[in-house]
């Protein structure tokens, strides 16, 4: 391989890692506060029709993508209210928000661009060199952010206290719902942020392709950790880069070389599961002692 | 604003306001769905003085805590912090009027290192960044005043549960805490343990503090205590100073009759071996030796006793007895028959009976009624299950109302959910379960931990009935009080083996407990 291709492919598995690597910042976020959010995939895919629509409506992708964070906020703010102040199961909430994305999508389309299925081009764009997208870079500012906001700061601290013992944290005056609330709407901003670097170009149905899961498994890999999370995204952007470059040159069915990043979560995630530990509060509504 | 912990910890040392009253509540009232839980208490704390509160198994003393802390509103009452109304509407509100609180349950982030569980929530940042260089040299500060003895930088999760306790009060001291509440704090303690905690307790007391304790150990609460407040069904009924109070006293206020602590347990001539134990040997998942060589045997009509400080593999014999485990070694036989790959419905119809250390866990399903607790176990067997397999409610009903009646469970109805019970009912339900098989051998492993003094009396009374009626009974306890008074016979554990055996006659308190530090024969 000359150094050239090998250039080539270190920078276009940047490129697929990077959206991994947004959403899974997020799901950090909300998990360490003790959410569970499936709704990753749905917020990406919300957030990436945003940038496209937001973009064209203000005339700049700097206000597209700005719009597209908060359409992510906003649409993590009902997966927060669902499950934190009613108490929903948050993988019905989660399935259910990952349903009704795709669906909004989709009307939203139909009546702005005519069609349902895809929206018109974007003609903003962030620059690329040698097929990366640029703004996949940021991802690595955001990263080393959120490592510091979750282990360094006072905020930190208490959404993680939340999310192991949101009882504790009550007795010692820490505002669980708050906490949680901050933490789920975060990981909406992470969705928005992703879409960024997903494929601002166009919107089209369908077009995580199970991309906020990958990233909840990276979640996973990496431990909860913001680093490892994105340390994992890029493990699995650079097994689909890898499909990407070689698919046509192996002689295998391509349905089987598709499988190739998500198999390879479910094998490493059968690997690491039992020593890697989630938050122990991560998936259970709090419940106030008394009345 | 985090307080200043390191003002509030040491200025306090000179105390010229002893004896003055920290805190007042005033004819506090607290009512449940069906229960008066608090029924116009009230009470004084004084500072430099420990007051007990004692009362049965709900009485009603954690809710009046709970009210003290903030996590209860009352519904009617006053409480006074140095002889001012103050509305405490939120363990905020509490801190900040300088009233502490140790849980029952722990209140610690597992994986947050002590210093972290310290700061969580009075935090010292710059900016929201935070700063640990002040907080650690205030409680390295109070970690030293106090007779504390924890490294920081340690994560909680990995601490025992001694040391966790030493946290939580830690936390409250970090905040200034002049009323410090500890619900029933020994009850998960080691007797060694307890010895620290009372050695904290009187350097509090030295610097002025006020501290509450809640303890169902008469024991303990007549060697801390100044003054003993006993409550009974959410009232107060009278508060004894040390010099006046006795054990006899403090039990028949509690209960509001006579207690009779001192069982009427005689000597029985022993029957044929129902359990004999050989050589046991057992390896714990972390590869170190837990039991090594354990034989005894225990007889038909007697009670053998295990007396041991906690940890030294009590619960894992009581494991190897009565579950399906791998042993490393050696035998243990019922009534002749090896139990080796046997599985717990084998055992149990060869008359096994357990009372487990863990009642939640493994002793009820918490969320089932009395009526189906009390069939586990037989649930497949005759009159609760009918031809076709299905069980046969009436049955069910009858049976729990019988057993209800005649182990004198305190609840609404049968249908109540055992979580719905307090610890010394609970305890009851199985008991009155356990009993009901007929048991040729019962295990008790902490039967008496947790629950108050009248439930406690008649635990053993049924201990004692059990080996009347001829089965062998297994006691092991951490309380060596009530390994003395029970058994026939008493095993000394240590180190995973029994280490001494001591016919009653012959056993003193003093060298049982000899034999538990694990010093050899003189
Ligand atoms: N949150 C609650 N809801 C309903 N009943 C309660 C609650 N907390 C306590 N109780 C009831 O109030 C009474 C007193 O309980 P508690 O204060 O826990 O007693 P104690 O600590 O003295 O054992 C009990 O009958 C208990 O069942
Ligand atoms: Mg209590």
């Amino acid at each position: 391989m000359h150094w050239g291709t090998l250039f080539d492919y270190i920078c276009k598995g940047l490129d697929t890692s990077a959206p991994l690597a947004f959403a899974a910042l997020g799901g950090v976020f909300s998990e360490k506060s003790g959410v569970v959010n499936i709704a990753l995939e749905g917020g990406m895919l919300f957030s990436a029709f945003s940038i496209v629509w937001g973009s064209i409506i203000f005339h700049s992708l700097w206000l597209g993508l700005l719009f597209a964070v908060v359409i992510g906020m906003a649409f993590a703010a009902i997966h927060a209210v669902v499950t934190i102040t009613y108490k929903v199961n948050q993988i019905i909430s989660g399935v259910a928000l990952n349903i009704l994305a795709e669906g909004i999508a989709r009307f939203l389309s139909q009546n702005i661009f005519g069609q349902e299925t895809q929206s018109a081009m974007n003609p903003y764009s962030f620059p690329s060199y040698r097929g990366m997208n640029v703004f996949s870079l940021v991802v690595i500012p955001v990263a080393i952010l959120s490592w510091f906001v979750l282990n360094k700061t006072v905020f930190g601290l208490r959404l993680r206290s939340v999310g192991e013992n949101p009882e504790a944290a009550d007795t010692l005056g820490i505002n669980v719902t708050l906490m949680r609330y901050s933490g789920v709407l975060i990981s909406g901003a992470m969705c928005g942020l992703s879409a960024a670097v997903l494929y601002p170009s166009r919107w089209v149905s369908g077009m995580t392709g199970g991309r906020g899961f990958i990233a909840l498994a990276a979640m996973i890999f990496g431990r909860w950790s913001p680093i490892g999370a994105v340390l994992a995204s890029l493990l699995f952007g650079y097994a689909d880069a890898a499909r990407i470059s070689f698919a046509s040159s192996i002689q295998i069915p391509s349905q089987f070389v598709q499988m190739f990043p998500y198999v390879l979560a479910v094998v490493v995630l059968a690997g690491v599961v039992g020593r890697s530990r989630a938050p122990a509060a991560d998936g259970v509504p709090y419940e106030k002692g008394e009345d | 604003m985090p307080m200043n912990a390191a003002a509030a910890a040491p200025s306090s040392g000179g105390d010229p306001a002893a004896g003055s009253v920290l805190l007042r509540m005033e004819g506090i009232t607290k009512a449940f769905p069906g229960v008066v839980a608090n029924d116009k208490i009230s009470l004084e704390l004084r500072a430099g003085e420990v007051l007990a509160l004692v009362g049965e198994n709900g009485a009603g003393k954690s809710t009046l805590m709970k009210i003290l802390y903030g996590l209860y509103r009352p519904d009617s009452g006053e409480i006074l912090v140095r002889d001012r109304t103050t509305r405490i509407a939120g363990p905020r509100d509490a801190i900040s009027q300088g009233i502490g609180m140790v849980h029952q349950h722990f209140m610690l982030i597992p994986p947050f290192t002590v210093l972290e569980n310290i700061v969580l929530g009075s935090e010292t940042s710059r900016l929201g960044v935070l700063s640990y260089a002040k907080p650690r040299a205030a409680a390295a500060k109070l970690i030293e005043l106090n007779n504390l003895h924890i490294d920081l930088g340690a994560s909680v999760e990995h601490l025992p549960v001694g040391l966790q306790q030493q946290v939580e009060i830690l936390k409250i001291l970090y905040r200034g805490a002049e009323i410090l509440i500890f619900d029933e704090p020994t009850a998960v303690l080691t007797p060694q343990e307890s010895d620290e905690l009372f050695k904290t307790f009187r350097q509090m007391r030295a610097q002025g503090k006020g501290i509450i304790f809640i303890s169902h150990k008469l024991d303990e609460v007549l060697d801390i205590a100044d003054r003993i407040t006993v409550i009974r069904r959410g009232k107060v009924i009278r508060t004894l100073d040390r010099a006046e109070a006795t054990k006899p006293l403090i039990a028949e206020l509690m209960v509001g009759k006579p207690v009779i602590l001192n069982v009427d347990n005689p000597r029985l001539p022993p029957g044929p071996a129902v359990l004999e134990v050989d050589k046991l040997g057992f390896v714990n998942a972390e590869g170190v030796a837990a039991l090594r060589d354990v034989s005894f045997r225990v007889r038909s009509g007697e009670i053998y006793g295990i007396a041991g400080v906690e940890g030294n593999g009590q619960s894992e014999l009581i494991r190897a007895i009565a579950y399906r485990t791998r042993i490393s070694g050696g035998s243990v036989r019922l009534l002749g028959a090896d139990l080796s790959g046997l599985d717990v419905r084998s055992r149990r119809e060869l008359g096994l009976a357990h009372i487990p250390e863990d009642r939640h866990k493994f002793g009820l399903l918490l969320s089932f009624s009395l009526a189906d607790n009390f069939i586990l176990g037989s649930h497949y067997k005759k009159p609760f299950v009918s031809v076709l397999r299905t069980q046969v409610r009436r049955q069910i009903a009858e049976n729990a109302r019988r057993l209800i009646a005649q182990f004198d469970v305190r609840a609404p109805s049968e249908q109540t959910p055992a979580h719905a019970l307090s610890g010394g009912n609970q305890q009851k339900v199985i008991i009155a379960r356990e009993m009901s098989a007929k048991p040729r051998l019962l295990l008790a492993n902490q039967p008496t931990r947790g629950v108050d003094v009248g439930a406690t009396e008649f635990i053993y009374k049924q201990l004692v009935e059990a080996k009347k009626n001829g089965a062998a009974v297994l006691l092991v306890s951490a309380d060596l009080d009530e390994v003395m008074s029970l058994s026939d016979r008493i095993g000394v554990m240590f180190k995973g083996s029994i280490i001494k055996e001591f016919e009653r006659e012959s056993a003193t308190k003093e060298e049982v407990g000899f034999y538990m530090m694990g010093e050899k024969a003189r």
